[in-house]
């Protein structure tokens, strides 16, 4: 009995190995928990934002350990700038504080995310040894971190007032289905949300479910399974044909997307079950005939807070041609290095941002082709080929080995390698397709079928979920793989 | 309240029915019916199993002394200091030709991962018109090949011109395995001798206590293929790759061979999947106890008067 005692006591204790995920066990049985008691105090406010707020604090430290203090701190320090902020009237004062705010918040990520990539870069520029700096960097950081920071400058812009009160702020930035890989809510969307504490009515706890349910099979089953064989070629870049390198680069794209937006699915439905809504992250990216169309559909909450906290600053399209231009280079280069502290993530991003100007200085010329089928899926290929070329760059351990991929996929590329892939990875080859067909199903349909499963008797959903589980524990490789997006 | 009782009672009773059916594990039915593990995880630990399990072809006798120096393992240990174990000067039972005039012939040695890659190999031997044999010793570790002189015994009855080794898996948590098995490894080495080889790492399933790091510190530049950190669809035992894995596995060596291994031989992507090797000898796990045993007497009498 003691023993049992211990186990459980060492499952709720921070373990940097086992951070909690969404499709863990021990989240589903601690959610078990949870629900009631929310339930309970959702109508008595201050209680509620207490009970979710202990409740995310306890989730970061299951994750990050003692940086949940970090968060913390984080959110009283802007919480007291943007009190600052709004009570000011001298716009100097305003900016000054804001400027601190802003100082603080990048400082402190720059930190834990950048220092040793800084140090490393200087050491190298000027010859010597390099030693690490033995920092951790706290799961999340960067998601909670630009959460903070589009918060004292909405204040600063007088978009939104500021948080009530402390343990309101508290409650925004710690918010746990958000917390850890996003998307990055703003305030202007939580925080009136938190004000009005209006019930979940049961649509939303039922559609909330359906996205759980969906995000966890794109994540637990598709990701994962579709990551064991992308693993194989990214850990041996030289060793496998072209075609095999072509299949891992596809598989990667496809792994990326359902791994993240698995979990922004399933941030979205918990917050619905809350009886808060948040905006959509993904909208199908893979289906975009151009890059500006892609960064429209991918990580909607990242592109969007570029767009309004970097992009625009810069001058946005307001300058010339030229200026807009480097506007989007530089913005997509920050989104680039904001995903790791690595010169691929640069060059990722800064291709990215390549890829944007050209489509921009085309687009008079584009605008001429008529938009028939042939165009479209000319269109559609290139992208695609654009995106999943890059995201072997996002993906590989090095620049080198990407390069090395990427040459291989051009160089000994034979299609006598198709015929024993399929026969071997058909499996593999089944989930690619059906995450394809997923792509080509018009919006409306998908829709449905959420609308659809909220309409089926209790039993059937109880159904759906225990299947969907038990297919989850059938294809759960050996170490549960954490969320790509969860090391941003 | 009223509202989530439909949902919290499909989380809790779903919750329910995987934690009791855990006590069961996996069921085999048509196909393995996978546990959520969420009782066992709960539950008082069990001693876990240091060997690949009781497959045939695996771990079903390891060395006794695989198991993290047991007691009985360590008195079991042979004493005999492989360094000085003579080798023998036997003429070859025969000296097998390759299949072409090109060709080579190819020796592969090693443990039950064998099973896997040898026939790939062979397919490989057999489009680029070389002779491959091999010889699977079961459950056999560097312990057992370095304490015996059967690497040497092998070259000198193949007379391969390149040989493959596969070793390493029995021996993935064995503790103070740097002191323990490092003579092991240096003799097989000195038993290979001038003979080209490349030296095939064990297919990691768990972190290991440094026997990757051992054979890659004992192997010439080149000569040590690491598939540690690579990717295997595994089998039933959780161990071994299946067969299509270990397919791969061998593609994935012979293509990181051309750039890195110090010698050449020509293996060309063949146009089957497998095929046989002209020859496949198997040594049982227990016939290393024998050997031993019959050097030891031999050297007892050698001292007699």
């Amino acid at each position: 009995m003691n023993e049992i005692l211990h186990n459980i006591l060492n499952m709720l204790s921070y373990d940097p190995s086992a951070p909690m995920l969404f499709t863990s066990g021990l989240f589903w049985a601690l959610f078990i928990i949870f629900v009631p008691v929310y339930a309970l105090l959702k109508r008595r406010r201050w209680q509620m934002m207490l009970f979710v707020i202990l409740f995310s604090l306890y989730f970061y430290y299951k994750s990050s350990g003692v940086f949940f203090l970090l968060l913390v701190a984080t959110s009283a320090v802007d919480y007291l700038i943007s009190k600052q902020i709004a009570h000011t009237e001298s716009k100097l004062t305003k900016r000054a504080l804001l400027i601190v705010s802003v100082v603080i918040s990048t400082g402190v990520l720059a930190y834990f995310k950048y220092a040793n990539f800084l140090l490393s870069t200087w050491t190298d520029i000027i010859g010597g040894n390099f030693q690490p700096l033995d920092i951790i960097l706290p799961i999340g950081i960067s998601f909670y971190t630009f959460r903070s920071i589009s918060y004292v400058v909405d204040v600063y812009r007088g978009k939104i007032s500021p948080a009530e009160n402390w343990i309101e702020y508290l409650f925004f930035l710690s918010f746990f289905p958000a917390l850890l890989a996003g998307p990055i809510v703003r305030a202007d969307v939580l925080l009136p949300q938190i004000r009005e504490n209006r019930q979940a009515d049961r649509h939303e706890i039922y559609i909330g479910l359906w996205l759980i349910i969906i995000g966890v099979v794109k994540k637990a089953v598709f990701a994962d399974y579709i990551a064991q064989y992308n693993n194989l070629i990214f850990d041996n870049p030289t060793g496998y044909s072209g075609f095999e390198s072509l299949m891992g680069a596809i598989g990667y794209t496809m792994q990326i997307y359902c791994d993240f937006s698995g979990y922004s699915d399933m941030a979205i439905g918990i917050s619905s079950i809350m009886g808060f809504q948040l905006p959509a992250n993904f909208n199908l990216p893979y289906k975009s005939k151009n890059l500006t169309e892609f960064w429209h559909r991918w990580h909607i909450s990242l592109s969007t807070w570029l767009r309004d906290y970097i992009y625009i600053p810069l001058g946005g399209n307001r300058k010339g041609k030229f200026r807009t231009y480097l506007n989007n280079f530089l913005t997509m280069l920050i989104g680039g290095l904001w995903h790791g502290a690595s010169w691929k993530f640069v060059f990722w991003g800064a291709m990215h941002g390549g890829g944007l100007i050209v489509h921009k200085m085309c687009r008079p010329w584009l605008k001429e082709i008529p938009d028939t089928w042939p165009v479209k899926a000319i269109s559609w290929l290139l992208t695609m080929t654009v995106v999943t070329l890059l995201w072997v760059f996002f993906r590989a351990d090095s620049f080198a080995d990407a390069a090395a991929i990427v040459v291989n996929i051009f160089t000994t590329f034979d299609l006598a390698y198709a015929a024993p892939f399929f026969e071997v990875r058909y499996v593999w080859c089944i989930m690619m397709v059906l995450m394809i067909l997923t792509h080509a199903l018009p919006t409306q349909w998908i829709e449905q079928m959420g609308e659809g499963f909220v309409g089926l008797p209790w039993l059937f959903k109880l159904v759906i979920f225990v299947l969907t589980v038990q297919l989850v524990l059938q294809f759960m490789s050996a170490d549960v793989a954490p969320f790509i997006y969860n090391q941003f | 309240m009223k509202k989530y009782l439909g949902l919290w009672s499909i989380l809790t009773i779903s919750f329910v029915i995987f934690f009791c059916v855990s006590a069961f594990g996996d069921v085999d039915v048509d196909f393995t019916l996978r546990s959520s593990g969420m009782m066992s995880s709960l539950m008082p630990d069990s001693p876990e199993s240091e060997s690949l399990g009781d497959n045939d072809d695996a771990g079903d006798a390891a060395s006794p002394s695989e198991n993290e120096g047991s007691a009985q393992g360590e008195a079991e240990a042979p004493e005999a200091d492989p360094g000085e174990a003579p080798l023998p000067e036997e003429a070859p039972v025969e000296i097998p030709s390759p299949a072409s005039p090109d060709g080579k012939v190819i020796l592969f040695i090693g443990d039950s991962m064998l099973e896997g890659l040898s026939p790939r190999l062979a397919a490989y031997a057999k489009e680029n018109g070389h002779s491959l044999y091999s010889v699977i010793w079961y459950s056999s570790t560097s312990e057992i090949w370095g304490e015996t002189t059967k690497v040497r015994e092998f070259i000198n009855k193949y007379r391969p011109d390149f040989l493959f080794i596969c070793l390493g898996a029995n021996e993935l948590f064995v503790r103070d395995i740097e002191n323990r098995r490092d003579k092991y490894v240096k003799n097989m080495i000195s038993q290979i001798g001038s003979t080209p080889y490349l030296w095939i790492g064990p297919p990691n399933w768990k972190p290991d206590t440094g026997i990757n790091r051992l054979i890659a510190k004992n192997t010439k530049e080149g000569c040590y293929f690491k598939s540690d950190g690579m990717h295997f669809d595994r089998a039933k035992d959780g161990a071994h790759p299946t067969r299509s894995s270990a397919v791969i596995w061998m593609d994935s060596i012979v293509r990181w061979m051309p750039a890195h291994s110090p010698y050449s031989l020509k293996l060309d992507k063949p146009s089957v999947n497998t095929a046989k090797a002209n020859r496949v000898e198997v040594i049982q796990p227990g016939h290393w106890r024998d050997v031993v045993k019959k050097r030891q007497e031999k050297a007892k009498n050698d001292k007699k008067p």
